[in-house]
């Protein structure tokens, strides 16, 4: 029988002899290809319920496996690592040690939302993956994604003002993740557009760099969001014992 | 005359962020097209932003809060019962929300709590009925209105509807779709291929229709975006169009700006024109191209409009 997704089977798993007989049979080379058996100790059993405790990460115990998300995957045409059913299956089971070897592709997800348009348990797989991308950083498994940068500073921005104004948003995007505003795309996409901008465009532009547009009136708004993310972020910290961790870790320590 | 068409006539619109920076072409093509046609648009008072794509991996609930702030405001600060956002981000938030305040108790809670403390009324679904510059072209003035109104056809642009992602998913919160003869499709839209044909342009078969652009890491994933836009590209041109016709402020700015990435990063030049479906029906309805904003894209378009007679 073939080996379906063999990219899923850690190689040091997959055994392929060059001379090796077997009650008399033959079972050299490629088209005898073995799976190591093993023993996984490392469950973590909680790991379903954390996931489920993130928005998004709500509807994941629905999931039959049919693979309809990973079929319909934006990401996974042009990455076959990235793979939305295996992820869910290995969370399920709470192979967190397996999950973690592709914990720097999962934030790359692009809300399409091809698989939830797919799915037929509306499992909302999309949001499993922002919320397994959501608990990895909380984890401290990974550093915070450009991603989860460029929404930071873009929620900061509409709480503040209530709206956005993009040149702000890009150049604090790009200091936050310490990368040059001048990149040469960049550039070269500029040059083009002043080629053709009227003048009046240019200077309306400019203007919105100096005056940021603001919803008038926003600061109850502003102060009733704040005051409901803080709040959610304690929720979150508590439904993933990250305060005990941090008790054990100090414990540990000393 | 139907009813629904009276409805449409006089519309809430909701521009968003977008629109008033790298989407001012849409903006100002949307106005010009409405304009023509003898479409009222009534500016959503002191709106704010739609929560876009970002917010909610932050707290989905905010961006239900933002979006249904204002529906809030149209309904009841303006009386507006139909509120019209040309941009897919905004347009899908707004029926995002409404489907939450339909239909999910803790979403109501949040935003009745979030409503009082900002000092505004709650948003009660069913206030007002969202709806995409499409929806409002096509059901106030429709194809056969349309062609009685072109002054200049289209005929000769060969041109790719591009619908992207929000338009169309994720499906439960767009009731309205798939509804049979006349509705729109979320697998196989055709609004804006309708509308443009109605306008003369000959719409080539193009598969990629609700493909994604990669618009949410256009900046934080530039690479994954730029295949992903390249494959949009390719997939046009082989198709035989000329245009990419876009109803999406960051596709159409994501498709322009990954066309001159492609060209630096992996030396691919993809020789397409991108232009919002409210441009070629502003220069169909015998708008100069200046007027629906053709200078204000990021690629330039102008000389291939010069050729065909329209700028």
């Amino acid at each position: 029988m073939p080996i379906h997704e063999k990219s899923l089977i850690r190689p040091e798993n997959l055994k392929t002899h060059e001379h090796l007989m077997l009650d008399g049979v033959d079972v050299s080379g490629h088209w005898s290809t073995f799976i190591e058996s093993r023993v996984v100790r490392d469950y973590n059993e909680t790991l379903e319920d954390e996931i489920a405790a993130l928005p998004g990460g709500e509807y994941i115990h629905r999931c039959w496996q049919c693979g309809s998300c990973t079929n319909s995957c934006t990401v996974h045409a042009i990455n076959p690592d990235f793979n939305p059913r295996f992820w869910i299956y290995l969370i399920r089971m709470g192979m967190e040690s397996e999950l973690l070897r592709d914990k720097d592709i999962i934030w790359q997800c692009v809300s399409c939302n091809k698989c939830t348009y797919a799915c037929p348990r509306d499992v909302v797989p999309e949001g499993v993956m922002k919320a397994t991308a959501h608990w990895l950083e909380l984890k401290g498994h990974t550093p915070k994604s450009p991603s989860m940068h460029f929404d930071e500073v873009f929620t900061e921005q509409v709480v503040r003002t209530g709206k956005i104004e993009e040149s702000r948003t890009i150049r604090r995007f790009f200091a936050r993740t310490n990368q040059g505003l001048f990149q040469d795309w960049m550039v070269e996409m500029v040059k083009r557009m002043l080629r053709h901008l009227p003048v009046g465009m240019l200077a309306r532009m400019g203007l919105a760099t100096f005056v940021a547009p603001r919803t008038s009136n926003w600061g109850p708004a502003a102060s009733a969001i704040q005051e409901y993310i803080d709040e959610q972020h304690e929720k979150r910290k508590e439904a993933l014992s990250l305060a005990e961790l941090v008790e054990v870790a100090r414990k540990d320590a000393a | 005359m139907t009813t629904e068409n009276t409805k449409y006539k006089k519309v809430a619109y909701y521009p968003g962020c977008a629109l008033e920076g790298t989407g001012h072409a849409y903006n100002r093509s949307t106005k010009a097209v409405g304009k023509a046609l003898g479409l009222d648009l009534v500016e959503v008072k002191n709106w704010n932003c739609c929560g876009a794509m970002e917010v909610k991996n932050i707290d989905p609930k905010i961006q239900t809060y933002l979006s249904s702030r204002v529906m809030s405001v149209a309904a009841n600060e303006m009386n507006m019962d139909v509120v019209m956002a040309p941009c897919n981000g905004c347009y899908h938030n707004l029926k995002k929300a409404e489907y939450d305040m339909a239909n999910d108790r803790e979403s109501v809670e949040v935003v009745d709590r979030l409503s009082k403390k900002a000092g505004h009324k709650t948003y009660e679904s069913g206030q007002v009925e969202t709806i995409h510059a499409l929806d409002w072209i096509k059901e106030a003035i429709g194809e056969d209105g349309l062609k009685e109104r072109v002054k200049n056809s289209l005929a000769g642009i060969k041109v790719a509807n591009y619908y992207g992602c929000m338009y169309t998913r994720p499906r439960h919160i767009f009731p309205e779709k798939d509804q049979g003869p006349g509705s729109e499709s979320t697998s196989s839209p055709h609004f804006m291929d309708d509308l443009l044909a109605a306008a003369g342009a000959e719409n080539v078969e193009f598969p990629l229709k609700t493909a994604c652009c990669g618009g949410a890491h256009t900046l934080s994933d530039s690479d994954t975006s730029t295949k992903l836009v390249l494959n949009i590209l390719r997939a046009a041109k082989l198709a035989g169009a000329d245009v990419i016709a876009t109803e999406c402020p960051t596709c159409h700015s994501g498709l322009e700006m990954h066309q001159i990435r492609a060209e630096k990063k992996f030396g691919e030049k993809i020789d397409i024109k991108i232009l919002y479906f409210t441009q070629l029906l502003g220069m169909a309805l015998g708008l100069k191209a200046l007027k629906v904003g053709v200078h204000e894209n990021i690629s330039d378009s102008i000389r291939y409009l010069k050729e065909k007679g329209f700028a």
